[in-house]
C-alpha cells in the first residue's frame, strides 16, 4: 500500500520549504525536500554590474547569513583583481564573521532549537515556562549582533565592509565597550554549555555521512582559508577552492528552487558538524574540552548532532572574539588606508564557512570590473541532497507508528540542519548567458 | 488596540524584517507580552493559519503564484496590513530589472527545469492587495519597527520623515561624499530614517530604504550631473532596490 508522509510548512526555519515522503509499504521510494520560495533571479542584477555594487546586492540573498555573503563576495572579487588586503583588516573580518556565527547559532539554538527537545512549540512557549533559558540566548544572540553593529556598521546587511578594507574602523573606546560585553558573554557561555550538556538524547536516525568543511587557515574559523576537505570513511580528499566545480557537481531538481549536490553520487553534510568533524585536529584545548562536556563525539553518524556542534562553536566563538579583540588592542589597532583596488578582467572565486558550511561566490569580471558571470553556491543547497538521505535513514529506520510522532522528529532533522531557505533558492549564476 | 492578534508573514525576500523582530533582544518578551502574536511560522509550530488578526505584518515581495495566494489570504483576514521592509514596499533588489524575460532568466539559472517553476515578476504588496502601512528599509530599521507598534497600540498612526537622507547626514556633520569626495551617493534622493548609516561609515548610500518623497530631484540630478554621473547611471543606481524610485523621481 502506497502511502505519504508530508511535512507542508516547516515551521522555526528561514524561509518556506517542506517535506515529502513517498512509501510503498514500508520501503521509501523518494523523499522531497520542497522548496518553495520563489526565485528571485539575482544573477539579472549582477550581469553589468560594478565591482563596488556587488556585495550589497549579493548581501540580500539572506539576512541571517548577510555578513557571510558580503564577506565572502569581497574575497572573491578581491580574489579576482589580486587585492591583499591588510593583516588588520583580517582580523576584524574574522571577528565579524565571529559576530554572524554567535547571533545565528544562538538564535537557531535558543529560539528554533531547544523548544524541540522540551517538547514545546515555540520560543515564546519556551519564555513562559523557562524564561531564563530564553534570556540567556537573548543575550548572546544580542552579542553577535553587537559585534556585527560595531565592525559592520549594522546587524543585518553590513555596510561598513567594502573591497579592500573597512569603510571606518571602529574606535579602541568601541573595541574596549565591546571586550566588557563578550567578558560578560563568557560567564554567560558556562550557562549555556550546562544547558546544552542537560538536553535529553536525540537520536532518529544513524546514516554513514560525508562530511565537507573549509580548512581554515590559522585556527579554527570560518573566513580564512582556499582549500575544502571532504572526509569519506576517514579518507580525506582536498579541494582548492577555485576547483569548487568538482566538488559541487550541482544538478537542477523540478521539486525545489535549490540545486542539489553530491559527489560521485553520494550526499555530503556541511555546517557545523562537518567544520569540528574535519578540523578536529586543529581545535585548541578549550573548544575540544567544551566538545567533550557536551558529549559530542566525533566523527557522529547523528545528524541531530549538528544542535551540539553549533553549540561548542557558540561557546568557543565568544572567547575566540574576545582574543580577538585583545590581540587587536595589543597590535596597537590604529587608522590605516583601504588596500588599493584596481579592477581588471578575470575570475576570481572565494570559499568560507557561513553559519550554516560552506558557501562559494565565484565572479568573473571585464577589464572595467563590470560583471560577467556569477555563481553563488549557498550552504543549504549543498545540504538538500544529504538532507533527503537523513530523512530517509529516519523513516526506514524508525519503528515510530504514530504520524505525529514521526513527523515531528524528521521536521527535528532539518531544523538540525539550521536550513536557510532563502539562501538555497537565490544561487546565483550566469554563464555568458546573454 | 488593546494586545491585538497578530501575524507575522514573508514572502519571497532575505527574511531580513522578520529578523529585525526577533533582533529586538531587550523588547522582544515584551512585544510578546503587548502583542498576541497568532501567527509566525519563523519563530513558532502551532499557529492559528485562518483566524482573523488585527495586524499583519508581511515582508518579502510577491514572486510567485504562491505568494499571490497567501498575501490574498493574509489580506482577507486582516483589519490592518503593514508592508514591512523594501521588498514589501517597492519590490526590493528582486524588481530590479523586472522588464526582463523571465523565462529565458529561469532558464540561464537553472537550465531546462527552469520552465517548470512558478515564478512571476517580484511585485510590491500595494501592487497586489491594499496595504495600509508602509516601513521601508532594507532592513527597516528596528526603532522605526518599535514606534510603529507603540502608535499602533495607541491609536495613532506612526509618523515617518519623508526629507532626504542628506538632513540627516548633515545633522551628523558628516562630510559629503558627494560634493567632498565626488562619489554616487543616493542620499539625496533617498528617504530618511537610517540615521545616514552608510555615510556615517564613509560608505555612499545605495538607496536601499527607497525614495524620498520629499526630494529635490531636479537639483539633485543636477549635482550629480556637476560631478560626471549621468541621469541614466543614477536611475540604475536606485532601481536596484525600488525600481519604482525611478518613476517617482521623474
Amino acid at each position: 500500500m502506497s502511502r505519504t508522509i508530508q511535512i507542508e510548512h516547516l515551521a522555526r526555519v528561514e524561509g518556506h520549504g517542506g517535506i515529502t515522503v513517498e512509501l510503498d509499504g514500508d520501503t521509501v521510494r523518494e523523499v522531497r525536500f520542497d522548496i518553495f520560495e520563489g526565485a528571485r533571479l539575482l544573477e539579472a542584477l549582477l550581469r553589468g554590474r560594478s565591482c563596488e555594487e556587488v556585495a550589497p546586492i549579493v548581501s540580500r540573498i539572506c539576512a541571517i547569513c548577510s555578513s557571510a555573503h558580503t564577506l565572502t563576495s569581497l574575497k572573491a572579487t578581491e580574489d579576482a583583481f589580486g587585492v591583499r588586503v591588510s593583516p588588520q583588516t583580517l582580523l576584524l573580518r574574522d571577528l565579524l564573521y565571529r559576530g554572524e556565527s554567535i547571533e545565528s547559532h544562538a538564535l537557531h539554538l535558543f529560539c528554533l532549537a531547544v523548544p524541540d527537545y522540551l517538547n514545546l512549540p515555540s520560543v515564546t512557549a519556551l519564555a513562559a515556562q523557562n524564561p531564563e533559558i530564553v534570556n540567556l540566548g537573548l543575550r548572546l544572540k544580542k552579542l553577535g549582533n553587537l559585534i556585527q553593529e560595531t565592525i559592520g556598521g549594522r546587524a543585518i546587511h553590513p555596510v561598513n565592509a567594502v573591497l579592500g578594507g573597512f569603510g571606518r574602523l571602529p574606535g579602541v573606546d568601541q573595541l574596549i565597550a565591546l571586550r566588557e560585553g563578550l567578558l560578560e558573554g563568557v560567564s554567560d557561555c558556562e550557562k549555556a554549555l550546562d544547558l546544552f550538556s542537560s538536553l535529553p538524547p536525540a537520536r532518529f536516525c544513524y546514516a554513514d555521512t560525508v562530511f565537507a568543511a573549509l580548512r581554515p587557515r590559522g585556527g579554527y574559523g570560518y573566513y580564512d582559508g582556499d582549500e575544502v576537505v571532504l572526509l569519506k570513511n576517514g579518507t580525506r580528499e582536498v579541494f582548492a577552492a577555485s576547483g569548487y566545480r568538482a566538488l559541487t557537481n550541482e544538478k537542477a531538481v523540478p521539486h525545489s528552487h535549490a540545486k542539489h549536490s553530491s559527489r560521485a553520487g553520494t550526499p555530503f553534510m556541511v555546517g557545523a558538524l562537518p567544520r569540528l568533524t574535519v578540523n578536529f585536529d586543529i581545535l585548541d584545548g578549550r573548544a575540544a574540552s567544551i566538545v567533550n562536556r557536551l558529549g559530542l563525539w566525533l566523527p557522529s553518524c547523528n545528524p541531530m548532532d549538528n544542535n551540539k556542534a553549533q553549540a561548542a562553536e557558540l561557546i568557543a566563538d565568544v572567547e575566540r572574539a574576545l582574543a580577538i579583540i585583545e590581540r587587536l588592542l595589543r597590535n596597537g589597532f590604529g587608522d590605516e588606508p583601504r588596500a588599493p583596488v584596481q579592477p581588471k578582467a578575470g575570475t576570481g572565486t572565494a570559499v568560507t564557512e557561513a553559519p550554516r558550511g560552506l558557501l562559494f561566490h565565484s565572479y568573473t569580471y571585464d577589464e572595467e570590473g563590470r560583471i560577467v558571470a556569477a555563481d553563488v553556491i549557498t550552504p543549504t543547497a549543498l545540504n538538500a541532497a544529504s538532507i533527503e538521505h537523513h530523512i530517509r535513514c529516519a523513516v526506514e529506520q524508525s519503528a515510530e507508528k504514530d504520524p505525529a510522532t514521526l513527523t515531528r522528529k524528521l521536521e527535528m532533522i532539518v531544523r538540525a540542519y539550521d536550513p536557510c531557505i532563502s539562501c538555497s533558492v537565490h544561487l546565483l549564476r550566469t554563464r555568458n548567458a546573454g | 488596540m488593546s494586545r491585538p492578534t497578530v501575524g507575522i508573514f514573508g514572502l519571497t525576500g532575505c527574511a531580513g524584517d522578520q529578523l529585525v523582530i526577533l533582533n529586538c533582544e531587550d523588547q522582544l518578551l515584551d512585544l510578546a507580552g503587548a502583542l498576541d502574536i497568532r501567527d509566525f511560522l519563523m519563530a513558532s509550530s502551532e499557529n492559528d493559519t485562518a483566524g482573523s488578526l488585527d495586524l499583519a505584518l508581511v515582508d518579502g515581495a510577491v514572486l510567485s503564484r504562491r505568494d499571490e495566494e497567501r498575501l490574498k489570504q493574509i489580506r482577507a483576514r486582516s483589519k490592518m496590513l503593514v508592508a514591512l521592509g523594501t521588498c514589501a514596499v517597492w519590490g526590493g533588489v528582486a524588481a530590479m530589472d523586472r522588464g526582463l524575460d523571465r523565462a529565458k532568466l529561469l532558464e540561464d539559472v537553472y537550465g531546462e527545469v527552469g520552465g517548470s517553476y512558478d515564478a512571476q515578476p517580484a511585485r510590491a504588496l500595494h501592487e497586489v492587495v491594499k496595504v495600509e502601512l508602509a516601513i521601508s528599509g532594507c532592513p527597516v530599521e528596528k526603532q522605526q519597527f518599535l514606534a510603529a507598534v507603540a502608535c499602533l497600540l495607541n491609536g495613532d498612526p506612526p509618523l515617518y520623515p519623508d526629507y532626504p537622507l542628506c538632513a540627516e547626514c548633515r545633522m551628523r556633520e558628516n562630510n559629503c561624499l558627494l560634493i567632498e569626495r565626488g562619489e554616487l551617493c543616493c542620499g539625496p534622493l533617498t528617504i530618511a530614517g537610517c540615521g545616514a548609516r552608510c555615510p556615517e561609515f564613509g560608505v555612499a548610500c545605495v538607496g536601499c530604504r527607497g525614495p524620498a518623497g520629499d526630494a529635490n530631484v531636479s537639483s539633485a540630478v543636477a549635482m550629480f550631473a556637476d560631478r560626471g554621473f549621468p541621469k541614466e547611471r543614477i536611475a540604475a543606481r536606485l532601481r536596484t532596490f525600488a525600481p519604482a524610485a525611478v518613476e517617482v523621481h521623474s
